[in-house]
């Protein structure tokens, strides 16, 4: 048979480099890394879920396995490999599924599942088998009072936020911008915690407090609080939310044309949809941690691959740092290996450079990110207190709603 | 307490109950009717409230104009799922009971798939559209438009639909049959043919309630199951079968909400619903108005 040189080359030298890609694949794919967790595909978490931590969780999976897999010390690299569930918001699910993880099916690492509760629930578990756990949609004053050393907060906690609020208020009274407050907080963990931290810091500010009002999980109309705060007089409307009655608290304010010199609502605010509900949410402001005009190394980075791997912006309060935790533990994987209680210790001993900042953990929970006010303008969630580290001016009072 | 006060919360309580209404009405022509527990009831909300907002968002439709499209839509899907599924269980049930729960089941498992293809299309994010979220002033209280067009829209069908009841042919003998089913069938009513007729209806009624509230709140596929709960409340306080009654329950399960919420906290809502029902099945358990 006659084969032209020149073709002989070709075939032979596309051979050799898929032999060659074939070796380094099967040699990659032969021990892949196990990593377990849960996430709500569906049910109430879902939203949060699908928002902050699975976009992340995924991208940081692809961009570490298109280098060829996860650094381990002295192993090369190794492809990661999910082992996944829908928890379908069930906490038990989510429970079950994390004990054979680590019990049964011995994984290599673990990655939280979404939200306080469900961390509360399964932070024992990996404390119990050891391995290293980094939640970032955990906030909650009663970690400091569990003992569980293998678990991290690497997001704000509710006194840090508080202390954010009422310091940005703090501020705005002493220019004479603002002075009577109106809290509404959602009556479950996350709203009666942010709620006693909030009363607590606000005391000495000379704020007065004219209304505090409690309302259910799912609550349906919030027009009487609002009309309320409205015939008050409050010029600062604190919303203690989550997302279904944040939209609807945003909604009805308008509809019942109450525009208040300060409107922060907490979680669910720094949603890009948020922004994109009510037309830019010009002057809206809430619980902030992030927003991609930071200079940290690898910020704008990580949000262009967020953007073009999901087709959806990155939240500005938790997705970073969800992004984080998986920086940190990839960084330690690459220095001590797999053995988790080295990790556990490396994570304890250091202070991590990741999109989200510098990150130190103390006694669990991450002491070096402050609590930060965010406020939407212009597209932008920028942050606005505290001002070391602002992005831009606090515009108060906000502008009409659009 | 001032007069202002109570005006406020009488409107509010009214918008409120209108909501409850339709969302009631449909489920008492099925449960009422025919003994079918459609625990998917609130499912037909979801996905009425889907399709407007898809229809608004995507094709820019007017919400309200939806309704022509997502009520006979829901209709025709109504009769294809009964003919489908219910029917068959209807012709083989021997006695109600067997009926009830073969349909409670049957409704359990629409209600997962249901869910879940809405899950499949629009997927769980939140998602919602601004609507005449502007003030309406009247007599010096302040109301959102949005509601109370949703809620004069729905007792506007309501009573419409109480009317078709009282008037029409087809109205006699679905009364014919919610008061005396083996009278109707002797002197010729299609059981089978009718029961197809009110479980449409029934889907259609839900489905609109899911277009005017599209307009209030934001959607997930999960939020049809408190409208199924609210509705049975309802339909229970004003009696299996009486139309009249699941209008003037509804209503008043509006008001009483309304008046705790103003009155106490948001978070009695729930308590002052249920404790109203409690109520009625110790004191009256044929409902307010049953017989």
């Amino acid at each position: 048979m006659h084969m032209p040189r020149r073709e002989f080359l070709k075939t032979t030298g596309a051979g050799v480099a898929a032999a060659a890609a074939l070796r380094g694949r099967a040699w990659a794919q032969a021990k892949p890394i196990r990593i377990g967790y849960t996430l709500s595909a569906t049910g109430p978490y879902s939203v949060g879920a699908g928002i902050t931590q699975a976009p992340g969780y995924a991208l940081w999976a692809d961009l570490v396995n298109a280098k060829g897999g996860l650094a381990v010390k002295g192993a090369g690299r190794r492809p990661i490999e999910y082992v996944a569930i829908d928890d379908r918001s069930e906490i038990e699910t989510a429970v079950r599924f994390y004990e054979k993880l680590m019990g049964d099916d011995k994984v290599d690492l673990i990655l939280p599942p979404w939200g306080t509760a469900m961390n509360f629930a399964v932070a024992p578990i990996a404390n119990k088998y050891g391995y290293p756990m980094i939640g970032p949609t955990v906030s909650s004053n009663k970690l400091k009072e569990l003992s569980f050393p293998y678990f991290y907060a690497i997001l704000q906690q509710p006194d840090a936020c508080m202390g954010a609020f009422t310091g940005y208020l703090k501020d705005l009274k002493a220019q004479g911008k603002v002075s009577k407050v109106g809290v509404a907080y959602v009556n479950d963990l996350f709203g009666i915690e942010m709620h006693s931290s909030l009363t607590a810091t606000l005391k000495n500010t000379g704020l007065e407090l004219v209304d505090t009002k409690s309302y259910p999980l799912g609550v349906k109309d919030l027009s009487p609080v609002l009309k309320g705060f409205k015939s008050a007089g409050v010029d600062v409307f604190l919303g203690l939310t989550y997302p279904p009655d944040n939209i609807l608290a945003a909604s009805q304010a308008k509809e019942v044309d109450f525009n208040p010199a300060v409107y922060m609502a907490a979680v669910g605010t720094a949603f890009p949809f948020y922004r994109d509900r009510f037309k830019g949410a010009e002057g809206v402001s809430g619980i902030a941690g992030w927003n991609p005009r930071m200079k940290y190394p690898g910020a704008r980075e990580y949000y262009e691959a967020h953007v073009k791997k999901h087709q959806k912006e990155p939240d500005r309060w938790a997705s970073a740092f969800a992004y984080a935790s998986l920086q940190i533990m990839e960084r330690c994987v690459g220095e001590v290996g797999l053995d988790r209680k080295r990790i556990k210790e490396m994570i304890d001993a250091t202070e991590f450079q990741t999109v989200a900042g510098p990150i130190k953990f103390v006694k669990g929970v991450n002491v070096t990110t402050p609590g930060m006010v965010g406020q939407w303008q212009k597209g932008e969630f920028e942050i606005v207190w505290p001002k070391s580290i602002a992005t831009a001016t606090a515009v108060v009072p906000k502008p009409a709603w659009a | 307490m001032s007069a202002a006060l109570l005006f406020d919360i009488l409107v509010t309580g009214l918008i409120t109950g209108g909501i409850y209404a339709l969302v009631a009405l449909g489920l008492n022509l099925q449960y009422g009717l025919m003994r079918v527990l459609n625990v998917a009831h609130g499912e037909f909300v979801m996905l009425g409230a889907y399709a407007t907002y898809s229809l608004h968002t995507d094709w820019g439709a007017n919400p309200l104009l939806t309704l022509l499209v997502t009520g006979p839509a829901a209709f025709t899907a109504g009769l294809v799922i009964h003919r489908l599924l219910y029917a068959r269980v209807l012709a083989q049930a021997e006695a109600r009971e067997a009926l009830e729960s073969r349909s409670l089941l049957l409704s359990f498992g629409l209600l997962f798939v249901l869910q879940n293809a809405a899950l499949l299309i629009w997927s769980a994010d939140l998602k919602g559209y601004s609507y005449l979220g502007t003030p309406l002033r009247v007599l010096g209280a302040v109301f959102p438009a949005n509601r109370v067009l949703a809620a004069v829209v729905a007792l506007g069908l309501s009573v419409g639909f109480y009317v078709y009841l009282q008037r029409s042919l087809t109205g006699k003998a679905i009364r014919a049959l919610m008061d005396e089913p083996e009278g109707a069938r002797l002197v010729g009513v299609n059981l089978t043919r009718l029961h197809g007729v009110c479980f449409g209806l029934g889907v259609a009624m839900a489905a609109v309630t899911g277009s005017l509230i599209s307009m209030l709140f934001e959607l997930t596929p999960f939020i049809g199951l408190p409208y199924t709960v609210t509705a049975l409340v309802v339909v229970i306080l004003g009696g299996l079968g009486n139309v009249v009654g699941s209008l003037l329950g509804a209503l008043l399960l509006g008001v009483v909400e309304t008046a705790g919420v103003y009155l106490v906290s948001s978070d009695i809502r729930l308590i002052s619903s249920y404790a109203v029902l409690s109520l009625i099945l110790i004191l009256k358990p044929s409902g307010i108005f049953g017989r």
